[in-house]
């Protein structure tokens, strides 16, 4: 578990890190204005927003080894690929989980929430993470730099907030518009949530929405978990 | 030099448009059923593509298209995409699919498939051709490759046995004159030394001209035996070559053997047979554990046989290594042969060597 822990290090010394994970999900839990019924713009889009970029931003460890070249010297010890990325998205995973759980414990205490629904909140957000973590993973094989990896992901992450429906919701899009942001994991944990407010209670839907974001993870494991040293 | 337009990119660029434009219909039609089951070809395009022998895993597309007529509208057409990777794959019978437009038919849609078999067959011909060409290049170039170190190996054997036929005759020229030359000059330096005490009644010329010869002749006798001393060999040749090479093998304690006459065999074959040692000595260490390792040599006036055998390995291994290749090679240039015997309780490796004359004798009484 040496990859595991070293990663997950790296990953709670970056201020940014701390910042985006912890800091500001709480800040936005604690503003009531957001998470009242009918908002036009409710907490949990922005904070799937947060998880996104947090997942992002703990996935940089993977950018680094590639670009100082660290990559090369772990895979000549004794390491599968296989075992490196698996302990990074353990470590990825773990500030994000207790962020989630932080999240879905704070909102059931100041919102009243019911079991069911944080449960629910919980669920989608992990599995949120899970896909962010993933796509992150198979973003980086895609560039050899940070910066163009950087810029890239930015512009990524701004179309998958816009029309996957976290900054406004997908019904004011033209006709086809509102169904292209279903290419991205987003789409559907929003689709996911407003269902959980909606009905205060899991349905069907939700439960697409959650099948479609694992699967959503599994592609993106399939494609980063090619080995790519450099 | 990398080329980006190979049958794989071109398979793979298809896939993607396909998709896409099945993305695009589902779009339009906005059924959840039709979501996921693009999302399955792509997964599963996506598996294919990391572990390709899963390459028959098209039939799961195929059924999951089928599965999905009656929910998505444009499931018929999604069949497009794992008939086109099937077809590339070489999995033929997944026209059957086809057989849906038998109770189903439309023209476009039937346009559709065949455009897609049809391509996927090209594109499948066309990987196929181009893994046959890079295999052929490969067995070429390794064959290149064993080929250039043969050569090395020949031409490092010709410089030795150069060497040692050199070291060979200083070391007969030397003997000789030890020998015989030597031998005279002593016994008449001796002799003129004991005629000197006789010649009491000789002038004193003919005694100083006398002694000069004598001192010119001692002077004479040593020069020879300088110059015998220096074509005298410091290293060793033949059989005592193969004793220190047995004796200088690290870790197993290795027992020699001769048997016959070893004086009549010419310097290629102690370099061939040295050669045979070295190399089967290092297989040893390398790969066998062996606790008992004995190297017997048996020379003919016709032949000469070098046996090394192990209680290490039993078992032949799937193919030479280039080694062995190389020197069995070796072997036949030179009318012998190599063969390995690993049937019993050791294994043995047996080197067998016809010495000139009767290579010439077979070759007059054909």
């Amino acid at each position: 578990m040496t990859i595991f822990r070293y990663a997950l290090l790296r990953a709670i010394r970056n201020p940014l890190t701390l910042i985006a994970t912890y800091l500001l999900p709480v800040v936005l839990i604690l503003i009531p204005s957001l998470w009242e019924d009918g908002a036009f713009i409710s907490g949990f889009a922005f904070l799937a927003i947060l998880v996104m970029s947090s997942a992002y931003l703990s996935s940089l460890s993977i950018l680094t080894d590639k670009a100082d070249g660290a990559v090369l010297r772990i895979l000549a010890a004794p390491v599968t690929m296989r075992r490196y990325l698996t302990e990074n998205l353990f470590a990825c995973m773990v500030p994000l989980f207790a962020q989630i759980s932080l999240i879905s414990i704070l909102g059931a205490i100041l919102y009243d929430w019911s079991l069911t629904l944080s449960l629910a909140v919980f669920l989608c957000y992990t599995v949120l993470t899970l896909a962010s973590v993933t796509m992150a993973f198979a973003w980086h094989c895609l560039f050899k730099g940070a910066e163009g990896n950087i810029a890239g992901f930015s512009m990524v992450l701004f179309l998958t907030a816009f029309l996957g429906g976290m900054t406004f919701p997908v019904e004011v899009f033209p006709g086809p518009l509102q169904y292209v942001g279903a290419v991205f994991p987003a789409y559907w944990a929003m689709r996911g949530l407003d269902v959980v407010q909606e009905l205060g209670t899991v349905s069907g839907e939700y439960w697409l929405a959650i099948a479609a974001m694992l699967l959503f993870a599994i592609a993106y494991l399939l494609y980063g978990g090619k080995r790519r040293i450099v | 030099m990398k080329t980006y337009l190979s049958p794989r990119f071109c398979f793979r660029l298809c896939q993607i448009a396909g998709i896409g434009l099945l993305f695009a219909l589902w779009i339009g039609s906005d059924e959840i059923a039709g979501f996921f089951l693009l999302l399955s070809l792509v997964i599963m395009a996506l598996l294919r593509w990391r572990f390709p022998r899963l390459n028959r895993t098209v039939l799961f597309d195929l059924m999951a298209c089928i599965s999905m007529f009656a929910l998505w509208d444009y499931a018929p057409y999604a069949l497009a995409v794992p008939l086109f990777a099937a077809m590339y794959f070489g999995a033929y019978w997944a026209v059957l699919a086809g057989l849906y437009l038998f109770f189903y038919f439309d023209p476009f849609l039937a346009a559709v498939l065949i455009l897609s078999a049809l391509g996927g067959v090209f594109l499948g011909l066309w990987e196929r051709e181009r893994q046959e060409k890079i295999k052929t290049r490969d067995m070429s170039a390794g064959r290149y490759y064993e080929l250039e170190e043969l050569q090395a190996d020949l031409t490092a054997a010709l410089a030795q046995v150069e060497r040692m036929t050199a070291v060979a005759e200083r070391t007969r020229i030397a003997r000789d004159i030890h020998d015989n030359a030597g031998h005279e000059i002593v016994a008449a330096y001796i002799s003129l030394q004991t005629a000197r005490a006789m010649m009491d009644g000789a002038s004193a010329d003919a005694l100083e001209l006398y002694d000069a010869a004598l001192e010119r002749l001692d002077s004479g006798a040593n020069k020879i035996r300088e110059a015998v001393h220096n074509l005298s060999a410091v290293t060793t040749l033949g059989v005592e070559t193969l004793e220190e090479i047995c004796n200088r093998f690290p870790g197993h304690a290795v027992t020699f053997r001769v048997y016959g006459d070893t004086s009549g065999i010419p310097m290629y074959v102690w370099n061939m047979l040295e050669s045979c040692l070295s190399e089967s000595l290092t297989n040893v260490s390398r790969h066998a554990a062996a606790k008992r390792v004995t190297v017997d040599l048996d020379a003919t006036p016709y032949l000469v046989r070098l046996c090394i055998e192990n209680d290490g390995v039993t078992a032949p291994s799937r193919a030479a290594g280039s080694g062995l290749r190389n020197l069995r090679q070796r072997a036949a240039a030179i009318g012998g042969n190599l063969s390995v015997d690993a049937g019993g309780v050791s294994f043995r490796l047996v080197c067998v060597i016809p010495l000139k004359e009767e290579r010439d004798e077979v070759t007059h009484s054909r």
